[in-house]
């Protein structure tokens, strides 16, 4: 027969079923004798049981299934000695998803206030001179890749945006193809963004980082047609201004290329035909 | 691929014996990260630098060694680091903020799925005992975690930690008594003390 003390010191093992069977028939012997160690035994269990409905939230099959892609990704720039470790997008994207929704309606609030203080600066200031060695930096390899990059995203977004579930064939649509497509292109993005932070180009490469985030809300959607994701996604592409944003740059670059005829800015043409 | 080829490949630099091991062992690395850090994105964080300091330190696993208990070893050490870098204070929650979480922030299935008042009910038992592991400490919690989750034995657990079985005892001991303290409350507990008032 064990006493009350060594009743407790095998309490954790008896409840996890670690006791040997002579120990276990002993502390069991003590539990009927006892009632004082026997409440404590019951209530400690009943607690372990409560435990056991404790659910972890699972981040969903693309997140394991890209699990070996990010972490190859995070090698490889670890041996470059570059700093991202965990893309900004990637941690917004899981960050964002435990907000509460009035969150996201002041963030739009800023966002549009922010997008009112840029038409602003834009229409009080007007543009310097641009002088050749700017112009050839500003032209450079990165802005052509992130042209590239924003047109792509945009005729994506453009499909997406457009589409009404209630009146169009969901097949048509096929969403897992633009997620493949929304994919590719954020795992693009960090490349460019870096880029274009070399060259101070603060306003492209956040457009870039905008488009980047909502690139893999896309790649993130659920299986199926996910028709609330799809319909949270154009709320928030509406919300930033997305596709004021794009036509900006645009312009901008447009501008640029008539100064220019020879820079390569006016190269990025928007297809004629969405064939996302 | 088993273990011992994977050590082997491991130990040779092969990519497609770490590949594998990252594939057999990234849900239990992310995971013990989660529940140590407390959110998704310094998990997958402290999950990936795990992975990569096993890569980079691989010469020194003993060959005889148990991998998943070195594993655990590096992923709770990782994760009291981060703790650290972080300066984590646990930030008790009020019952505010457990009256207003919603279905979504305790990770439940989707709206629609089970009944509302049952919804309901069980979106308050997450945050309760979400709240209860927050007031455990990071050693305690860890050692919990890793019997009532990953059902290590209590052997291996100090194997993993490099802890003495005393200590892992009293460790769970004291963590499952927390635990017991902060859900009191709960028609389940209370309804055993009470049975036995």
């Amino acid at each position: 027969m064990i006493n009350c003390r060594t009743s407790k010191d095998r309490m954790i093992e008896a409840l996890y079923g670690e006791l040997g069977p002579s120990e276990k028939e002993r502390f069991d012997e003590h539990m009927r004798s006892c009632q004082e160690c026997a409440s404590e035994y019951s209530v400690l269990g009943a607690t372990l049981r409560l435990m056991d409905k404790r659910e972890r939230p699972d981040p969903g099959p693309e997140f394991w299934d890209g699990y070996w892609d990010r972490l190859s990704r995070r090698k490889v720039w670890e041996e470059a000695g570059e700093a991202p470790r965990t893309s900004i997008g990637a941690r917004l994207v899981r960050a964002l998803s435990g907000i509460p929704r009035w969150s996201y309606q002041a963030a739009g609030a800023a966002a549009l206030l922010l997008v009112g203080i840029l038409i602003g600066s834009r229409l009080i200031t007007p543009p310097a001179p641009v002088s050749t060695a700017t112009r050839g930096a500003v032209e450079s390899g990165a802005v052509m890749q992130a042209g590239n990059f924003i047109e792509r995203s945009k005729i994506l977004l453009l499909g997406l945006v457009n589409y009404d579930s209630a009146t169009e064939d969901a097949y048509a649509f096929d969403l897992g193809r633009k997620k493949t497509m929304s994919r590719e292109l954020a795992a693009e993005a960090p490349a460019i963004r870096s880029a274009l932070n070399e060259r101070g180009q603060k306003r492209l490469r956040d457009l870039v980082s905008d488009l980047e985030l909502i690139m893999m809300q896309i790649a993130n959607l659920g299986s199926g047609q996910d028709v609330e994701g799809v319909e949270f996604i154009k709320q928030g592409v509406d919300r930033r201004g997305i596709f004021f944003k794009i036509d900006l740059d645009r312009m901008g670059r447009d501008a640029r290329s008539s100064v220019d005829p020879a820079s390569p800015a006016g190269g990025t043409k928007l297809p004629k035909k969405n064939k996302i | 691929m088993d273990e011992r080829s994977l050590i082997e490949g491991m130990a040779r630099g092969d990519r497609a014996a770490f590949q594998e091991f990252v594939e057999q062992y990234k849900k239990k690395v992310y995971y013990l990260a989660l529940d140590m850090a407390g959110n998704p994105v310094d998990a997958e964080d402290i999950s990936q630098e795990v992975f990569l300091k096993v890569f980079r330190s691989f010469a020194t696993f003993r060959k005889d060694a148990k991998l998943g208990s070195w594993l655990y070893r590096v992923t709770y050490n990782a994760s009291i680091d981060h703790l650290r870098r972080k300066k984590f204070v646990p930030e008790p929650v009020g019952d505010d903020v457990l009256e207003s979480r919603s279905q979504e922030d305790a990770g439940l299935p989707p709206r629609g799925a089970m009944d509302p008042a049952l919804a309901a009910e069980s979106s308050l038992l997450q945050a309760r005992i979400s709240k209860a592991l927050e007031n455990v400490s990071p050693q305690e919690k860890a050692v919990f975690l890793l019997r009532h989750y990953d059902d290590l034995m209590l052997k291996d657990i100090a194997s993993s930690l490099g802890l003495s079985i005393g200590s892992v005892k009293s460790y769970l001991f004291r963590a499952v008594r927390k635990l017991q303290k902060e859900l009191g409350g709960s028609p389940l507990i209370s309804g055993v003390e009470a049975s036995h008032d």
